[in-house]
């Protein structure tokens, strides 16, 4: 009997029960189901992530304190006289209390020098970024996230009015999109100058972002950076040093581990219920051989061989894990494209993914239909016929 | 003439120690082709044994049993299997039609196993439907036919792999007395186009249509009588 009628009998059999058949099927399509869905918000989360650190700026090297004493200003202007080195920006942060007309809120506020501009670029969404006010000795200008500008009630026509940081009042000069900023959120920006008069104590800097001439010569850059501050900071042998260097690529490294881990973990949930979807339809064709063994004794009788007995119980299972996983897939991609609208990050079909999950669904309908058709293949054709 | 089935000195036992049963007792049989036999014998005299060693289905306990020339203790499943196939062609008491499966391929199962393709295998199972005038039946399902009209397919699907012999266990037997009648004129006109025919039954009236009657009791032969022609 060749593979065909084996599929068609079994296709036939899956329609005749219908009601069963959608309920055996269902412990794959859900666990289909979640194994896309899960994934691709592992994937879509952190890609998301990806791309924004990615327009960071492959260029960018960010150094960061391990106390809140460890970069100072003079750091900076040794740094500035390394070669390969375009611009660098400082910054320092604290934590503030901000104060509208109508509410107030505890905020980080950063205070960044001219140079924060071109090396970060934020997007702005109404107004300007602070402007260079190197000269000016209190410059009380500020510019707010979107999020801290509504947690302020504060809206488009705030530009130009004040708030309070802490119990100064400061100017807004603009307010920030969040949309495709990365940890800006609930952030506040304000002119180093002035941060250092009302929110931090010079010379100390929370930390320093340096811009390479070019891609390249990011890993030799570290180095020397390194080596500058560990003679300026007095560190020698193993002690550890007091800031940390990190680069664009360390960054997207650590999101892509974070991205597998992710989409293991999720993935791994979601294989478990597949694997219990596969024991649900073992269980079924277990309770399917011996209603059918009647069947079985007849096909025998009248000349199945047991690997043609074999074939039809296992085409069985494998075509209920199948269409099991075919409908999965279907309802898993909507359900990820509506997630992906919900956390709004792109949605992609993932060719890889849906064979992924159709290829597993189908290895668990022949792991799990191997014993119950080796079972009817077994029957004794002279007991299975006698079988009421 | 050849030999369609050869029984010699068959013993078949079941169970062990004192629950033992000898379902057959030192039985020898030849049945030539063309022969048209009928097996009777009291409940539980082991026709039904007999049958499902005749049938293949089976192997003796001891003793000689060759089907189509084939000596069934030298088979292994594979090719008993394939023995069944080729050279029996079953007709059961309760019809054992095939469910979900409409007339005409439960006649082209057996063509099927055998590996003929399926447009082939329909083709000659609508032969076989149309000689027992079942062709307008052909897409009914066991469930929507009457059980005479079962037995028909059920004959139709023995036929249509042109076998040495059509086993028979009771086939009358759920049929009302016309509609048995009416299979069993179809086993005579079957029998005189020269299929072999061997019949278990307990009903002396349907074994006096079959041309021989062999008569077991307690597993043994205890008579074997033949019509003169
Ligand atoms: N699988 C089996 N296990 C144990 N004993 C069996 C088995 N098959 C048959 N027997 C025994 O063998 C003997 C012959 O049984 P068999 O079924 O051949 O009788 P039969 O002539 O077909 O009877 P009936 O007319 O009632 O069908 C009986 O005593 C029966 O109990
Ligand atoms: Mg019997």
């Amino acid at each position: 009997m060749n593979i065909l009628i084996a599929a068609r009998l079994a296709f036939s059999r899956i329609i005749a029960t219908k009601t069963r058949s959608g309920l055996t099927m269902l412990g794959i399509i859900i666990g289909v189901m979640s194994l896309i869905a899960l994934v691709s918000v592992a994937q879509g989360a952190t890609s998301g992530i990806q791309d924004q650190f990615k327009g960071l700026g492959a260029r960018n090297l960010n150094i960061t304190g391990t106390t809140n004493q460890s970069l100072t200003t003079d750091d900076v202007k040794e740094i500035e006289k390394l070669s390969g080195i375009e611009i660098v920006t400082e910054t320092v942060s604290g934590r503030v209390t901000l104060s509208s007309n109508e509410a107030s809120t505890r905020a980080q506020i950063i205070g960044v020098d001219q140079n924060y501009k071109t090396v970060v670029d934020p997007d702005i969404f109404v107004g300007s970024f602070l402007p260079d006010v190197t000269n000016a000795s209190d410059a009380r200008l500020i510019v707010l996230s979107t999020t801290l500008a509504s947690d302020l009630k504060l809206d488009a026509y705030s530009i130009g009015s004040s708030i309070a940081v802490g119990s100064t009042e400061f100017t807004i000069v603009g307010i920030l999109d969040d949309a495709d900023g990365f940890g800006t959120r609930g952030t506040a920006y304000i002119p180093l100058e002035t941060a250092f008069k009302y929110v931090a104590v010079p010379p100390y800097l929370s930390s320093i972002t340096v811009q390479t001439t070019s891609e390249e010569i990011v890993p030799e850059v570290t180095t020397n950076l390194t080596a500058l501050l560990k003679a300026r900071h007095n560190i020698t042998g193993e002690r550890e040093a007091d800031f940390v260097i990190t680069d664009a690529s360390q960054l997207l490294d650590a999101i892509g581990t974070v991205q597998q881990f992710l989409s293991l973990l999720l993935g791994g949930i979601a294989s478990i219920s597949l694997v219990v979807g596969g024991i649900g339809i073992m269980n079924i064709m277990l309770v399917s051989v011996r209603e059918r063994t009647r069947e079985i004794g007849i096909r025998r009788a009248i000349g199945a061989q047991q690997s043609q007995i074999l074939t039809q119980f296992l085409i069985e299972a494998i075509v209920l894990s199948l269409v099991g996983g075919i409908i999965g897939v279907i309802i898993g991609e909507v359900v990820a494209y509506f997630l992906a609208q919900l956390g709004q990050w792109n949605f992609a079909l993932s060719p890889t993914m849906i064979l992924a999950s159709l290829g597993f669904s189908m290895f668990v309908g022949v792991v799990f239909g191997v014993w119950p058709a080796r079972t009817a293949s077994k029957l004794k054709p002279v007991e299975a016929l006698r079988f009421e | 003439m050849s030999t369609v089935v050869e029984m010699l000195n068959v013993t078949k036992t079941f169970g062990e120690g004192s629950s033992i049963v000898k379902a057959l007792d030192g039985v020898d049989i030849r049945i030539e082709k063309g022969e048209f036999v009928a097996i009777v014998g009291a409940s539980g005299s082991g026709k039904s044994t007999m049958m499902n060693l005749i049938g293949c289905l089976d192997r003796p306990t001891a003793g000689l049993v060759k089907v189509a020339g084939e000596d069934l203790s030298e088979l292994n499943d594979k090719k008993l299997t394939s023995l069944r196939n080729l050279a029996i062609g079953f007709v059961f008491q309760s019809f054992f039609l095939l469910p979900k499966t409409d007339a005409l391929d439960n006649v082209a199962t057996p063509l099927f196993y055998r590996g003929v393709p399926a447009k082939e295998a329909r083709k000659k199972a609508m032969e076989m439907l149309t000689k027992l005038g079942m062709a307008d039946r052909h897409t009914h399902q066991s469930t929507q036919l009457s059980g005479g009209q079962q037995q028909r397919v059920a004959i139709a699907r023995a036929l249509v792999t042109e076998p040495s012999l059509i086993l028979a266990d009771e086939p009358t037997g759920a049929l009302d007395s016309n509609t048995g009648k009416q299979v069993m004129d179809l086993f005579e006109g079957l029998n005189r186009e020269g299929i072999t025919i061997v019949l278990i039954t307990h009903d002396l009236d349907i074994a006096k249509r079959a041309k021989r009657r062999i008569t077991l009791k307690d597993g043994k032969i205890i008579n074997d009588e033949r019509d003169v022609a």
